[in-house]
């Protein structure tokens, strides 16, 4: 039989090829796999951004930049632009294009702000190879998750998989952690004032719906209470009209940015002291060192989703984590939203040692995560309900003592 | 200084350009569409492509080249300072929330749109919804011109200025609009309808057909633009920009001239307000603010005031740089020398300098319209050749 040499030829090939890739597939034996975070590293949120980054390379560094049997980098997203100044929608159209572009990228860790998400979680979501994981250390807006705005949060999901987690609880808790802080105290009749912002609407929304449900007269008229106008030189007509009603306490659901400053110097001037009347506001007002410095500031009321970091367990790797943070960078985290940050990272590379490597199987293992509190570096346990939400819903209760936030209550929502 | 110059560019062929222009769109349409998702690409390309100019960065400049155009009618053609136009992207923005989403939940109308006919809310189909959202965006031009064309050169500015800052408080505050919900205030309106374009509704990561699409639109600004300056009206615009008591004493009627160049320039700026929505997936209040105007500003002065060509490089060049080349070339550059420094960051320096000396060194721009550039350099031409101008005044 004569031997045609092409065929020879093209058996020799197919040989060298499959012998090629079998090498190549053994000497493959560490992949190296993209984590990314997605943040605004522009505007007001620039420093915090910077300190989350900060963050989860310094937990990649304690990992040795290794998960499971993977060699894990990391890739930083700016989600804002010099023109806007803060997170930019088209920016996040693009970051969340490109992140399904990466091939080598499997997770997000983001984003700061929730309407940011909602661009983002939906492309992730159609991802052909995915959906893509994205777990957020700062989102906050119910929506994302939960039945909340009509349409939501099915709108987010078009192939019905839910690939967003978070760390941080929901402003609804928040909210119902501050209206049962409120009856504890003993208040009757609440006065509540919203910044008109997505963010402080909602809080104000969960507070006025609790709060009612607790049997406290609400003063306010409609479901969040009364917008704020943060361009207003001062208050005097707002406060003078609340004061008519004589309320035991006002409650503030927004951002100190929005002129908060002027607010609570009126508040004080108008309706009186703030153990007299007391106030009290969600996390949009911690952190802030200006607020902090105020002296109609004293005897506030501060709730704030998650663990201050001041409450972070001792002795355990979220002590450690923040001792070493202060070490490598020489500064404290910015607040703890940036050690959240790392909480995220750290869910996500649990996902990623326990998977094959494809963005569709850390999919499936995201469902199964469940790291100790021992182990988190927030020092609560990081494992979430079927929406995404994390189960650990704490809320701590801080207030404004001798110009710093002094540890009040830890408050669990069942 | 060139005694080449054609005295008035307006004679030029309004034609030529739709040839180079087919040929780049289509390659660009053939680059994104067929080689980016072929998997036999060179990685080192494909990474350059991602990092350098990805597909949405691209279709992003084309939504502010659409709207630099726009604005360029109103400042480069008539004359009128704009300081407000951001408005009228918002409300082109709207117009694609209202009519091709499921804001208004508890209606249930559906025009040839690309959602099954039992979904909620107003669905309108996206080239219709275009149309519409240019004519209202026109109409609004009309209403706000209206009152203020008697007013010169600061003062309108000032006007617009205020304008501008008006309609997007509406929007950021329009979660109660005297009772009425009609923007989400600043949770903003997220999720708007695909763009059917007959075969199929486009999906996220179909970028190939919304460049060929945004191409289309800048075409169709780009002709509407050269097309009217060769006319009557462009012509009347001109004379009104370089001397307003003239135009009106040769009988250029003032008001209807003017108020066209808002009504065209709104018009482009709804065009761009429903593909901008398309393109990020919804309406955000927060986007519509003073600065995003200035940029749009900052484009048509640095491209070339009154020419179309200079308009396009200038929202190029700006877009890019803001939203994607800046942090391309910090990466790339921290990546070499393993420093950490954040160029975006260094973004409003650059654009602060880049004007500074482009006021110094080339005053009317990168590609300058010849007549501009005629007037800015009028004494010098007058010395060199007294001869060449004297066609054009």
């Amino acid at each position: 039989m004569k031997k045609n040499p092409a065929k020879v030829a093209l058996v020799a090939l197919v040989a060298a090829a499959v012998s090629l890739t079998l090498v190549s597939s053994s000497s493959n034996a560490a992949t190296t796999l993209y984590i990314s975070s997605d943040l605004p590293k522009q505007g007001g949120s620039a420093d915090q951004s910077e300190s989350t980054n900060k963050a989860i390379k310094l937990l990649l560094k304690r990992m040795n930049n290794k998960a499971g049997k993977y060699i894990i980098k990391f890739r930083e997203y700016d989600n804002s632009t010099a023109a806007k100044g803060s997170w930019d929608d088209a920016q996040c159209a693009k970051n969340a294009q490109a992140h399904v572009a990466a091939r080598d990228e499997v997770a997000v860790m983001g984003t700061y702000n929730s309407g940011c998400a909602k661009i983002i979680v939906p492309i992730l979501n159609q991802d052909p190879k995915g959906p893509m994981i994205m777990v957020s250390n700062a989102n906050t807006n119910p929506g994302l998750t939960k039945i909340w705005g009509p349409g939501e949060p099915a709108k987010y999901y078009p192939n019905g998989k839910r690939n967003y987690y978070r760390v941080v609880t929901t402003d609804d808790n928040q909210g119902a952690a501050a209206a049962e802080y409120a009856k504890s105290l003993g208040v009757s009749k609440v006065y509540v004032l919203n910044d008109r912002q997505t963010y402080g609407q909602g809080v104000a929304q969960s507070f006025t719906t609790n709060a009612k449900k607790l049997g406290l007269t609400v003063l306010s008229a409609g479901d969040a209470g009364e917008g704020w106008d943060d361009k207003a030189t001062n208050y005097e007509a707002l406060f003078t009209k609340i004061k008519a009603l004589s309320p035991d306490m006002l409650y503030i659901g927004g951002i100190f940015d929005l002129n908060g400053g002027q607010l609570v110097k009126d508040k004080v001037k108008y309706l009186g002291s703030n153990t007299a009347v007391k106030m009290m506001m969600p996390d949009g007002f911690t952190g802030y060192p200006d607020f902090l410095a105020l002296p109609e500031a004293a005897g506030a009321y501060l709730s704030f989703t998650g663990l201050d970091i001041s409450q972070f367990p001792k002795g355990g790797v979220a002590e450690d984590f923040q001792d070493e943070y202060l070490l490598t960078y020489g500064e404290a985290p910015t607040s703890s939203f940036s050690v959240y940050g790392a909480a995220a990272a750290q869910v996500i590379l649990d996902a990623i040692s326990r998977s094959n490597g494809t963005r569709k199987d850390i999919f499936e293992k995201m469902k199964t995560v469940n790291i100790s509190a021992a182990k988190s570096v927030v020092g609560t346990q990081l494992k979430f309900d079927k929406n995404g939400d994390i189960l650990s819903k704490d809320i701590t209760i801080l207030i404004v003592k001798d110009k710093t936030e002094t540890f009040v209550k830890k408050i669990t929502i069942k | 200084m060139a005694k080449t110059i054609a005295p008035n560019n307006v004679a030029k062929s309004n034609r030529k350009w739709i040839t180079g222009y087919s040929i780049i769109g289509l390659l660009l349409f053939i680059t994104y569409q067929f080689l980016l998702p072929w998997e036999g690409l060179p990685l080192g390309i494909y990474d350059a492509i991602y990092r350098w100019m990805p597909p949405s960065a691209i279709n992003e400049s084309l939504v502010y080249i659409i709207m630099a155009l726009g604005l360029n009618i109103v400042v480069g053609y008539a004359g009128l300072l704009d300081l407000g136009y951001v408005a009228f992207w918002a409300i082109g923005g709207y117009c694609a929330g209202w009519f091709m989403s499921e804001f208004f939940y508890f209606l249930n109308i559906n025009f040839l749109g690309s959602v099954p006919a039992e979904a909620p809310g107003i669905h309108i189909n996206f080239w219709m919804v275009l149309l519409i959202g240019g004519f209202v965006c026109a109409v609004f031009g009309i209403l706000i011109g209206a009152p203020t064309l008697r007013l010169k050169s600061d003062y309108l500015a000032l006007v617009t200025l205020g304008f501008g800052e008006i309609i997007p408080q509406v929007f950021f505050n329009g979660e109660n609009f005297f009772g009425y919900n009609i923007s989400n205030g600043t949770k903003g309106i997220v999720g708007v309808d695909s763009i059917p374009v007959g075969v199929k509704n486009l999906g996220p990561f179909d970028f190939g057909w919304k460049l060929l699409i945004f191409l289309l639109l800048t075409a169709v600004m780009v002709f509407i633009s050269l097309r009217l300056r060769r006319g009557r009206l462009g012509r009347a615009w001109l004379a009104i920009r370089e001397d307003e008591l003239a135009a009106s004493m040769m009988g250029v009627p003032l008001m209807r001239t003017k108020l066209s160049a808002y009504a065209v320039g709104a018009f482009a700026g709804g065009l761009g307000g429903v593909a901008f929505a398309t393109h990020v997936n919804g309406v955000y209040a927060e986007r519509f603010n003073f600065t995003i105007s200035i940029f749009l500003l900052a484009m048509v002065v640095l491209g070339g005031m009154g020419n179309v060509w200079g308009v396009i490089l200038g929202a190029f060049i700006l877009s890019w740089v803001n939203g994607n080349g800046l942090t391309a070339f910090g990466q790339l550059y921290n990546e070499q020398f393993g420093t950490e420094i954040d160029f975006a960051s260094f973004t409003f320096l650059l654009f602060g300098l880049v004007l500074i000396f482009m006021m110094l060194f080339k005053r009317e721009g990168l590609l300058p319209e010849s007549r501009l550039k005629l007037m800015l350099h009028e004494d010098e031409l007058d010395q060199i050749d007294a001869s060449s101008k004297s066609g054009d005044k």
